[in-house]
């Protein structure tokens, strides 16, 4: 048994033939380029296709109802209504830039800090409310 | 009989049929892509004329989502360029 183990320890890997790389490669390649442009065309699908475009314009157009509901300005309503579909296209930008620089990285301190002025702020808000309750 | 061909020149003469298949379906997508993106725009147009927007308007805001296709792009050829 120890024979068996030591001759099964010794054995060398395998190396790979020439043949046997390309054969690898080009299976490699296959795979790619079939998987590859179905990957980008169901990106595409979920953002471009008629149905999405739909559902964007609905949820757009439901912002647009409620915006006029309440009673603003067509053309503010408008704007508004532009200004939220912009949300959706300057995202692209916002993960563009952060992926790039890092620049919504933030330090620890300036963490601290964000965080002590929004516990400020809750803490205002709270004797605020206190204060009009009294009344 | 020996034949001695370089790996490389094999591996490369192999891959050309997945290359043009790749390429190939690379190029249907980008002259689809264009068709998609007005289909999209049209219902996206559609659903806010429905709504009791002008068309006008309509249109101007279905622009800032059709500026997704160029921002993807701008995007995809940077990241060519940035691949060797």
């Amino acid at each position: 048994m120890l024979e068996v183990k030591t001759a099964m320890s010794e054995k060398p890997e395998k190396k790979k033939t020439a043949s046997e790389k390309v054969e690898e490669f080009k299976e490699i390649l296959s795979t790619f380029s079939t998987e590859a442009p179905a990957l980008i065309k169901s990106i595409i699908a979920s953002v471009f296709s008629e149905e999405a475009g739909r559902n964007m314009g609905k949820a757009a157009a439901a912002f647009y109802k409620e915006l006029k509901d309440s009673g603003m300005p067509d053309n503010v309503a408008v704007k508004m209504t532009e200004d939220y579909i912009g949300v959706f296209t300057s995202l692209g930008d916002i993960l563009k830039r952060a992926g790039e620089k890092g620049k919504f990285a933030m330090s620890p301190e300036k963490k601290e800090e964000l965080e002590r002025r929004i516990r400020e702020k809750i803490a205002e808000k709270r004797i605020e409310e206190a204060e009009e309750e009294e009344e | 009989m020996g034949k001695s061909r370089s790996p490389l020149l094999v591996s490369f003469i192999g891959g050309i049929p997945a290359i043009t298949r790749l390429l190939g379906s690379l190029f249907i997508i980008w002259l689809t892509l264009g068709w998609k993106v007005r289909k999209a725009k049209k219902a996206f147009e559609k659903e806010l004329i429905k709504q009791g927007m002008s068309k006008q308007d309509a249109e101007r805001i279905s622009a800032r989502y059709a500026a997704l296709k160029d921002q993807a792009m701008t995007a995809f050829k940077r990241s060519i360029r940035l691949f060797p």
